[in-house]
């Protein structure tokens, strides 16, 4: 419950839009019920023959009543919806300024890639909770209350009567059912996940399930599980239907209470059997808002769950960034690493294991190895992404857990493995690097990395989807060449080029960087002879450091790399 | 989507019991209405007593138990419904893509469909439990209540039977009028929505650059921008709930004014009559604005409908099986003769491929990417049916074969072999006949080079992996389908020859496992090594789709000059 508090909190930023919600949803109510009321009493004095003025008041009073009650309901959902929205905006923005201190090693302690859509389907769930969790309980408390003291001006037992009926349908019913309501979506949940990995593996095992002949065995296992998940949303649903008809039989039941208890009071001649009729019809209509009670629970479960979800990620509270120093550059740094080890917080193995590295202020170094060796770990590494790391890394010196990160990151011209692509153009995503580049300097880069056929103009869908594998590496380094700062992180930069691309864009780089340190993790084995030196991984640890001649003369493990290299065919 | 007259054949029951329950339902209604203007009017009028009411009180909570038990009912029916439909298309799907998903595999659309079971499936549900029960409760109760209003007192049933048509008139001017610009707002809202996610995946680039403080604003901005988006479509349904509100509550003030002048003035009905007039036709209302919710919520599933049907009506492609045993004393002969594949009428085809291949023969298929060397494997592997020409085995066509005769003569060791959940001696033993011995499993893991590493291991031979377990590294995957192949000995090996990436010790025991495989089997690899090409005793090169040349790499260096550039660029190496 504690983390809903802060979705309360954001919420109470918009006080406007609740207070309009609320007094829209009390007139709507509190008029819907005026007007049965009213014609209750109409009919009831029409049967006494009274004056026809009575009569005039009474059918203009109904009449002005369902207009307004229109109006009311028309107005809650108006401002209710506007409220939502808005609260939204805030959620997001609150998220937004939680997560932004903690990324990017908030990622790179949960890697699973479906935490963001997570994430932003959780804050789209929280907009039930104004809507539904929130201020409806309000309006109906103001409008039973108005209600049962205007009961209670005609009959104090039917005022209890009433707010009995109202205790039962909006707490202990739900209340009831919220326990269970826990119960059924566990289940639900679980059966969920197990259907959905199962179908997964259908999927990317096809091949092997086929050639292994266990696809009927897996089909038929698959529609086992459909089975009993569909049966657990079964019984959910119908756990919902009875919660639903529970709540409506107790509020008709009241009714008849209320009826009961007018004709024997009127037999003991303590009431007026004018009002009879305008009681019942008081009762029918103030708990017909009360069947929405019945799927209160769930919202509210679904709503503490995203909200529990999401401070999990982020806290509660915006982090403090602990102020740490700065790092200074004027000139290309050097960069140590002493005995480091790293391993991924939900893995077993070590990622790298003891890594004793120098990288030269102003070398040129490629790291080289197997895909799983590590090389991309340790290029984040000097990043300063991951969180916890064994030994010490050290830019000019000074120990890289003790800089501030974003200092590191001003220096650095990074091109990762995966780059990220805003919606929007070319040139936006250009300016991303640099405030001060003209439209001319973009174009010249743009040429420098053969993307001279895009404009500056040109749209850029999500993630870059309308661009090819190979043009968004060059927009990356484009990027990258904006920057143009001391210190270069390459993740196989061109593995989408063709090698004849990627022998000039790489020119281009190495001259623009000559007097900066630069770190290449490279699939490639050729054209590596300009480097100052190689790294060899394998499994985490190096094999091999050397520059291209020395290690080729060695003929130890990059000799042989490079020997399958050279034979394989690529057609 | 069903229609209605698919529904009553195939759920006939079901549907008769919901207009059951529904006529029943409606029922209850009036007999509720009559019990309870009879109470008060009673009470009121005759100056009953008290005790004397009190089996109509009963009789009428019995009418409201009734009420809600058939309600409930009727709700629990559509559960039942859409419970039966929902497994029905799952397995229905389930059939389809065990049979034909290697198409899916190969296109890249795995998750795509995996979303197709799970999620377009389950948004069908609100169709059948909640749209059909109410559907037909909205049509059979407002005619019942309309019927006793009628009876009972025409004049108010003549202003319901006008005004009422009002309600769907409005909502079909007010839909009409923003349809346009409400479409309009939701290409906006899409465009919107992204906006928040894309900033999110975006934080480690924006962070890079330092920009990532900047994003707050356009965070709010975009979400405001948003919201006023959604509140112009929002208003457009809410005017259409407010025009149903505002008819039924000015109606139901018409016919309270009317029953009453006519009580007054003119005293030709009675209290009960006018009393009942002002229960049954809120009741009424509330029934048509039932109907219209049903109508929304309808709506919402017909997208799933859609989805679903199309993905049913593609093409079944299964491969065909029969039942004449494979007799594997050595690999058979394979031949194809014009054999072509594709799976959508523009998409890529392999086309007229014809290639005989020779019991032990090693085969290496080469080509450009793309060019449908990976295909070609597949439909030899009889993992996708070939759309034209003939595929013989010992000169029988291979739908002759018993399936699991063919299958067990053969093993495909791919880029990314898959490992299953279970321990590792589960996925080594899958490759083999069943009830392979733990001796033998442990020797096969022994000559794929895996022993090693799971003697490592706390558990061994016992130790979980594939989803649920711990993940092995890309060559340690590799050499659990070698042990696999080991385990089985087959006498068909297909191979899909890794590019890049495999450390070295793995890319030499690949080299002599396949080597060692040989002994005993036919080869067809997709090659990437210029090693296993010169070794091969038949080349077969393709280029989109088609097998340009066949022969020995002797012969092609000869004959072909594409395959003669192709070598050379190689063996220069360094062509940068």
């Amino acid at each position: 419950m504690k983390d809903l508090t802060t979705v309360i909190r954001l919420l109470f930023k918009e006080k406007k839009d609740i207070i309009l919600s609320i007094i829209c949803g009390f007139i709507g109510g509190i008029t819907a019920v005026g007007l049965f009321s009213a014609s209750g009493y109409l009919i009831s004095q029409a049967a006494l023959a009274p004056p026809i003025y009575t009569l005039m008041v009474l059918v203009g009073t109904v009449k002005l009543f369902g207009i307004i009650s229109a109006i009311g309901r028309y107005g809650e959902r108006y401002y209710s919806h506007r409220g939502t929205f808005t609260m939204l905006s805030n959620l997001r923005v609150s998220f937004y300024e939680r997560l932004e201190p903690l990324a990017p090693q908030i990622f790179q302690k949960f890697r699973s890639g479906d935490l963001l859509a997570r994430i932003v389907g959780d804050v789209e769930t929280l907009q039930n909770f104004f809507l539904r969790v929130f201020y409806p309980p309000i309006v109906l408390f103001l409008v039973f209350l108005c209600t049962i003291s205007f009961t209670a001006y005609f009959s104090i037992a039917h005022a209890i009567v009433i707010f009995v009926g109202f205790l039962l349908t909006t707490v202990l019913v739900p209340a009831f059912f919220a326990v269970r309501q826990r119960r059924v979506d566990e289940g639900l949940r679980e059966k969920r996940g197990k259907l959905s990995t199962e179908v997964t593996e259908l999927f990317y095992g096809f091949r092997d399930l086929k050639i292994y002949q266990r696809m009927d065995e897996k089909e038929e296992t698959l529609n086992q599980m459909a089975e009993s998940y569909v049966r657990e949303q079964e019984k959910a649903r119908i756990h919902h239907l009875y919660s639903e008809s529970l709540n409506t039989f107790v509020s008709l039941a009241v009714s008849v209470a209320v009826l009961g208890i007018g004709a024997y009071l009127i037999t003991e001649g303590t009431l007026n059997g004018i009002f009879l009729a305008m009681l019942l019809m008081i009762s029918l209509t103030v708990f017909e808002d009360t069947t929405s009670m019945a799927i209160f629970p769930s919202h509210l479960e679904d709503s503490r769950r995203a909200a529990s979800r999401l401070s999990a990620v982020v806290g509660n509270e915006p982090t403090e960034v602990q102020e740490k120093e700065d790092l200074r550059l004027d000139s290309s740094p050097e960069i140590k690493f002493q005995s480091v080890s790293f391993t991924y917080s939900e893995e077993e193995r070590k990622t790298l294991t003891q890594i004793d590295l120098h990288f030269p202020a102003g070398s040129r170094t490629a790291i080289v190895g197997p895909s799983g060796s590590g090389k991309s770990t340790l290029l984040r590494l000097v990043l300063n992404f991951g969180t916890s790391v064994q030994g010490d890394i050290l830019i000019n010196g000074e120990e890289i857990r003790k800089l501030n990160e974003e200092s590191i990151w001003k220096y650095a011209n990074v091109v990762l493995q995966e780059n990220h692509f805003f919606y929007g153009t070319i040139r936006d995503n250009l300016k991303i690097a640099t405030d001060h580049a003209t439209d001319g300097c973009f174009v010249e880069i743009l040429a420098k990395v053969e993307l001279s056929h895009f404009n500056l103009d040109d749209e850029v869908l999500e993630k870059g989807a309308n661009l090819s594998g190979g043009e968004k590496q060059r927009l990356a380094i484009a990027r990258a060449m904006l920057k143009n700062s001391y210190l270069w992180l390459l993740d196989e930069p061109t593995s989408s080029m063709d090698s004849v691309t990627s022998t000039r864009i790489y020119r281009e780089l190495f001259e623009l960087a000559k007097d900066d340190t630069l770190i290449l993790v490279s699939h490639r084995l050729n054209g590596l002879e300009k480097m100052d030196q190689i790294i060899v991984m394998e499994e985490g640890q190096i094999v091999e450091v050397g520059s291209y001649e020395q290690l080729m003369k060695q003929k130890g493990y990059f000799y042989e790399l490079k020997q399958i290299e050279q034979s394989v065919f690529h057609g | 989507m069903h229609s209605w007259k698919e529904l009553a054949q195939e759920h006939k029951g079901k549907l008769i019991l919901m207009v059951i329950f529904s006529l029943l339902s409606g029922s209850s209604i009036i007999a509720q209405a009559y019990l309870l203007v009879y109470i008060v009017n009673e009470a009121f009028l005759q100056g009953t007593a008290f005790a004397d009411l009190l089996p109509y009180l009963a009789l009428l909570l019995a009418a409201l138990l009734g009420r809600t038990l058939f309600n409930y009912g009727n709700g629990k029916i559509g559960v039942r419904l859409a419970a039966l439909v929902k497994s029905g298309l799952r397995s229905q799907l389930l059939r389809k893509y065990s049979k034909t998903n290697m198409q899916t595999a190969m296109y890249g659309r795995s998750g795509e469909k995996v979303s197709v079971i799970m999620d377009t499936v389950d948004e069908i549900d609100d169709y059948y439990s909640s749209y059909i029960p109410q559907v037909i409760q909205s049509l059979i109760i407002p005619i019942m209540l309309l019927i006793t209003i009628f009876t009972e007192h025409f004049t108010t049933g003549i202003i319901i039977v006008i005004t009422a048509p009002f309600i769907p008139i409005f909502m079909v001017i007010i839909g009409f009028s923003t349809k346009d610009k409400s479409e309009e707002q939701l290409d906006k809202m899409a465009a919107f929505s992204g906006k928040f996610l894309d900033t999110l995946q975006g934080l480690t680039t924006l962070k890079l650059y330092g920009r990532s403080k900047k994003q707050k604003a356009e965070i709010e901005e975009s979400s405001l921008n948003f919201r006023d988006a959604t509140m112009v479509v929002l208003k457009t349904a809410f005017a259409n709930s407010f025009a149903l509100e505002f008819i039924s509550m000015l109606s139901m003030g018409l016919i309270a004014l009317e029953v009453a002048i006519r009580l007054i003035i003119f005293q030709n009905i009675t209290f009960f009559t006018g009393f009942l007039m002002l229960i049954l036709a809120p009741e009424f209302y509330n029934k048509l604005k039932e109907l219209g919710n049903a109508f929304h919520t309808g709506r919402g599933s017909s997208g799933a409908f859609n989805k679903l049907q199309k993905e049913l009506d593609l093409p079944d492609l299964p491969v065909e099986w029969g039942s004449y045993p494979l007799e594997a004393r050595k690999p058979p002969a394979i031949a194809l003769h014009d054999a072509s594949f594709y799976y959508e009428e523009e998409g890529f085809r392999l086309d007229h491929i014809s290639v005989d291949i020779s019991p032990y023969e090693q085969v290496a298929i080469i080509g450009k990417t793309g060019s449908g060397k990976s295909t070609l494997l597949h439909v030899i592997a009889g993992l996708v049916a070939n759309t034209g020409g003939e595929i013989l085995v010992n000169g029988r066509v291979r739908s002759e074969y018993d399936e699991s005769s063919w299958f067990n003569e053969l093993s495909y060791i791919s880029q990314h072999p898959y490992l299953f959940s279970g321990t590792v001696a589960e996925n080594i033993a899958i490759g083999g006949r069943t009830g392979a011995t733990r001796e033998e499993i442990e020797a096969a893991g022994e000559k794929a080079g895996i022993a090693e590493l799971i003697a490592s291991l706390e558990k061994g031979y016992d130790t979980p992996i594939g989803e649920a377990g711990r993940g092995l590294s890309g060559g340690e995957k590799q050499r659990v389908a070698l042990a696999r192949a080991f385990l089985k000995q087959p006498s068909i090996i297909l191979f899909d020859e890794p590019t890049v990436g495999l450390d070295l010790r793995t890319e030499r025991i690949l080299q002599q496992s396949i080597k060692e495989l040989a002994k005993h089997a036919t080869i067809i690899t997709v090659a990437h090594r210029l090693h296993t090409i010169k070794h091969a005793d038949k080349i077969i090169l393709l280029d989109s789709g088609r097998v340009v040349t066949v022969g020995t790499h002797e012969a092609l260096l000869k004959t072909n000059s594409d395959y003669r550039s192709m070598v050379s660029a190689e063996q220069g190496g360094e062509q940068r």
